[in-house]
């Protein structure tokens, strides 16, 4: 018999090891990284429902729906849970008559990329489909139902330019704001965009506790430590624009492309912000589909561009409001100092005409306005010269955006510089006589011709166009939108007020441009704009080449409530064309206000 | 045959007795917890067997081991009938051809209650054997072949858990009856050169991918680096002192895989924590040792080997089993002895307690001369 005790310590020695390894492993792994295979765990085992917050409504002024929403019912699958693909897809292609493989290919497609990304597989369906799916929910894991929020429009494709529309969430939206819900929606132009911090509000969730096959589990043994978060709805934005002047202004635009806008001159409250053509932001909200969407942005005209902050329109006589100012301050014309219109204006070998033909004879700055005549600006512009020009055309708000906050441009203050930074080249005096009558490199937007109307009405001050009022929080709370003005035109109250007087006389005097902008009982002030879209001795019938109509107002002369401005593409003469629309609005305005006031004492 | 006499009970061994009850309370326990929500059939189940496995246990203890041995080829023989058996009549479970079914309600799984026969086989073989030098190749073609003969017929059901215990076992005892260096030698290079077309030619996709698995679990995590991922985080989360009995949350919604039988040890690492794995392992290795105690002072080479290769029996199962759990080893169908649900493993393990306590009853210091290690 052989003795084995030292084979037997040996084996033990082994023993020990083994189990000191097994232990220590144990203790790694339990001890150690305990906490991180905890939270592996909860993760294994707890669902995340996101309860979508219902965004905000959008209300004009008085509170009247302008964008809504209503629910929808959208089928998803979440990969990660759906054991069985081959028969959910068949299962639900029987109640969204879709093919079968479709659907399953979608799923698997969708599958490969990420597993804990839902699926979009219908959206918005029907009480009858809803019923079907939710009958067999439970014996198909991964099918889960959400209550989406869809976009309404009451008004339909009223103020669509300026509302905006939205669109499903993109990577560069996750990216800049990471707590989106990247199956959702999002504001992509408009008010819905500015303002799409407080109309989402805030989605919130709710934990489930679900089992290896992504059943759910009702038992109390792990609910205890799940966390649910409310939904924060999001804030209603109260919108300075009454829709019933809205709905006015794209009546009297009709089939015209244009822009009519109507704002309050002591506060900059945007009431009307009419663009023509537009789009129909119902086709935005389930996300639009691409043949819609190619449609939209390769349309000639533009539907997408809103003609009354994006449009850039050479402003022709509507301008001259500015050129006056400035010469007044900068004295280098008295008002009532005549000058001669022959019809024309010669600057070397270079003959300016006048509109009208045969001249307007001898012209003071007021006659000048209410007749509009060229020459005296091309006169008055030569006398400035460019940068003091330029100086005035920045006071009065053109070549910068105006704040609106939605989409706007710039336009144009041409300056030296700026000619030598766009084209490389030296400024030459013929363009200052041009700018004159705010043709040339002069560009604006029609908001921009409002705000310098609101201006001229108020006394001075550049306003900051103001689209929202409020918003107001789920809890009733309130917040107000109060933009401060942009500046204090630096020009005499006495040139202001000689200016208005022009303007009323353009609209009610003998020889003005504008009397088709009278209203009895009120008095209007206003300029007419004729710009020119080729040269004047360029003769064409086509409508491409025709003028823009422009007309700028505001009312009642004496106590100026409101400013309107009007610009028809193409339209032709502002006086014949702009100015009976920009009465129209006014007319309106005035008696929505009565209308209010009779109201209200009731 | 079996022989009633005081001196027995005075030795018997209380201590290791107590030990295997205590763990087959602490199975049922975690099997329950387990399972309970499938119905209280497993439950149920594997009581009846840990019932029969200490029925067999005391009436192994009691038998006295100079017939085992003289019995031992016959019950070798015996069970690999059953193995040629299970091949053809058997019921195939998950690609395994591995149980027998008795009546309506149980199942044998022939390939688990081979391991004893194979151990006494080998045992007996050494018992006979001359003493003294270390074996040589030749000298070994015997107790290879007992270990080969049923290794055979268990890889072609095929399992290869039980094949590599069984290797494991009998490698254990071959090796602590002690082997010419060079064939040691030998040996490794013949694994090693056989690895290469094994791999190619031998391992069946499953078989290789749950080894690249194991190399690199977050590579496939869904399908079969899933286990060990699961059970990795199921022992973790249990933290030190476990989420409670019936509460741990890898374990009631199922996210454990095969948690009543292989991964029983993750339920008991989750509802338990570091401390319940801790004194699991504990128990196991006082048991082992206890063992390996009762071979020192066995009277006979036959008692001692026997005993040595219910110990290895044992260790390799724990070793190979709790590390696939807890993320040592590759994932392989080895059963945790006593821990994991199963009425042949249940009944192995079991009998080997028996049979080292029927040993330890008739203790008497070992004789013949002493024999240096070389």
């Amino acid at each position: 018999m052989q003795d084995f005790r030292n084979r037997l310590v040996i084996a033990t020695v082994i023993l020990g090891i083994a189990f000191l390894g097994l232990v220590s492993r144990l203790w790694f792994l339990q001890v150690l990284k305990g906490d991180e295979f905890e939270a592996f765990s909860r993760d294994n085992r707890i669902r995340i429902e996101r309860v979508p917050a219902s965004r905000g409504r959008i209300l004009d002024r008085y509170g009247r729906e302008l964008v809504v929403n209503r629910p929808s019912f959208d089928v998803y699958v979440l990969p990660k849970d759906a054991s069985d693909v081959s028969a959910l897809s068949v299962n639900l292609s029987r109640v969204l008559s879709e093919d079968p493989k479709k659907i399953e290919q979608k799923i698997k497609l969708a599958s490969k990329k990420n597993r804990f990304k839902p699926v979009l597989l219908a959206q918005d369906i029907d009480r009858d489909q809803l019923a079907y799916i939710e009958a067999r929910r439970s014996s198909l894991p991964g099918l889960t139902i959400e209550v989406n929020n869809l976009r309404q429009y009451p008004h339909g494709l009223l103020g669509a330019s300026f509302l905006g529309y939205i669109g499903k969430v993109s990577e560069a939206d996750l990216l800049a704001t990471p707590e989106l819900n990247s199956n959702g929606l999002v504001g992509k132009t408009g008010v819905e965009k500015t303002w799409e911090g407080s109309l989402r509000g805030q989605d919130g969730f709710l934990q489930k506790v679900t089992d290896a096959l992504g059943r759910e589990v009702n038992s109390n043994l792990f609910q205890k430590d799940l966390v649910n978060r409310q939904s924060v709805p999001g804030n209603d934005v109260v919108m300075s624009i009454d829709i019933d002047l809205q709905k006015a202004a794209e009546d009297v635009l009709g089939e015209e492309f244009g822009a009519i806008i109507a704002v309050n001159v002591r506060n900059g409250e945007v009431l009307a912000l009419a663009s023509k053509p537009s789009f129909d932001p119902a086709d935005f909200v389930k996300g639009i589909d691409s043949k819609t969407w190619s449609k939209l942005i390769n349309d000639k005209d533009f539907p997408l561009v809103s003609r009354a902050t994006q449009g850039l329109y050479a402003p022709g006589s509507v301008f001259k409001m500015v050129p006056s100012a400035a010469a007044m301050k900068e004295g280098v014309i008295h008002p009532d100092t005549l000058v001669h219109c022959p019809g024309y204006y010669r600057l070397g070998s270079h003959v300016y005409r006048c509109w009208k033909k045969g001249g307007h004879g001898w012209m003071n700055m007021r006659e000048a306005i209410v007749q509009s005549c060229d020459v005296y600006f091309y006169r008055l512009a030569e006398k400035l010269g460019i940068d003091r020009m330029s100086r005035y055309m920045n006071f009065f708000g053109f070549g910068s955006p105006t704040g609106i906050g939605i989409e706007e441009r710039a336009g144009v203050a041409p300056s030296r510089e700026w000619k030598l930074e766009k084209f490389k080249k030296p400024w030459y005096k013929g363009e200052t006589i041009v700018s004159g009558i705010g043709q040339g490199y002069v560009s604006v937007t029609p908001l921009q011709i409002a705000m310098m109307t609101a201006a001229i009405a108020n006394d001075g001050t550049l306003l900051t166009p103001n689209l929202v009022i409020k918003e107001v929080a789920f809890s009733g709370q309130t917040r107000m939108n109060i933009l401060p003005p942009r500046g204090e035109l630096p020009v005499g109250k006495d040139a202001l007020a000689l200016i208005r007087d022009a303007m009323t006389g353009v609209v009610n005097g003998p020889g003005g441009t504008g009397r088709g902008a009278r209203i009895e009982n009120i008095s209007v002030a206003g300029k007419t704009g004729t710009a020119q879209v080729v040269s004047l001795d360029f003769q064409s019938s086509d409508k491409a080449h025709k003028d823009h109509a422009w007309f700028t107002s505001f009312a009642p002369s004496e106590a100026p409530e409101i400013a309107v401005t009007v610009l028809v593409e193409h339209g032709g003469k502002g006086g014949a064309v702009a100015a009976p629309l920009a009465k129209k609005i006014i007319e309106t305005y005035f008696h929505l206000k009565k209308e209010r006031k009779a109201n209200d004492n009731v | 045959m079996i022989m009633f006499d005081r001196r027995l009970l005075q030795s018997f061994g209380w201590s290791l007795f107590l030990m295997t009850l205590a763990f087959t309370a602490l199975s049922l326990m975690n099997l329950y917890s387990a399972s309970y929500q499938t119905g209280l059939g497993y439950f149920k189940k594997q009581a009846m067997w840990v019932c029969i496995g200490i029925f067999a246990m005391i009436v192994v203890s009691f038998i006295n081991n100079k017939l085992i041995k003289q019995y031992a080829l016959y019950i070798y023989g015996f069970s690999l009938l059953l193995l040629l058996f299970v091949l053809v009549f058997g019921k195939e479970v998950s690609g395994s051809q591995s149980w027998i079914t008795i009546g309506s309600f149980a199942t044998i799984q022939p390939s688990e209650l081979a391991k004893i026969p194979i151990i006494l086989a080998i045992a007996r073989f050494y018992d006979n054997d001359y003493e003294g030098v270390p074996y040589g190749l030749l000298d070994l073609i015997k107790p290879v072949l007992l270990t080969a003969l049923p290794l055979g017929l268990v890889m072609l059901q095929p399992d290869l858990g039980t094949s590599l215990t069984m290797i494991l076992i009998s490698g254990s005892m071959i090796l602590f009856m002690g082997v010419e260096r060079k064939l040691i030698f030998l040996v490794l290079a013949v694994v090693i050169g056989f690895s290469y077309p094994a791999w190619h030619f031998f391992l069946k996709p499953y078989q290789k991918d749950r080894i690249k698995t194991f190399l690199e679990p977050s590579k496939d995590p869904l399908d079969s680096g899933y286990n060990a991922i699961q059970s990795r985080i199921a022992v973790g989360s249990g933290r030190l002192m476990g989420k409670g009995f019936m509460s741990g949350s890898q374990t009631q919604l199922r996210f454990i895989p095969a948690q009543q039988t292989d991964f029983a040890f993750s339920v008991l690492a989750e509802e338990w924590g570091f401390m319940g794995g801790f004194m699991a392992l504990l128990l196991y290795f006082m048991i082992i040792l206890w063992i390996l105690d009762t071979a020192s002072r066995a009277k006979d080479k036959f008692s001692v080997l026997t005993c040595f290769g219910i110990a290895a029996m044992y260790f390799w199962h724990v070793v190979v089993n709790v590390g696939m759990v807890i993320g040592l080893l590759p994932i392989a169908g080895v059963p945790l002895m006593l821990l994991s649900y199963g009425g042949s493993s249940t009944l192995t393990a079991l009998i080997g307690i028996g049979i080292v306590l029927g040993i330890r009853m008739r203790k008497f210091p070992i004789q013949g001369p002493a024999v240096e290690l070389r």
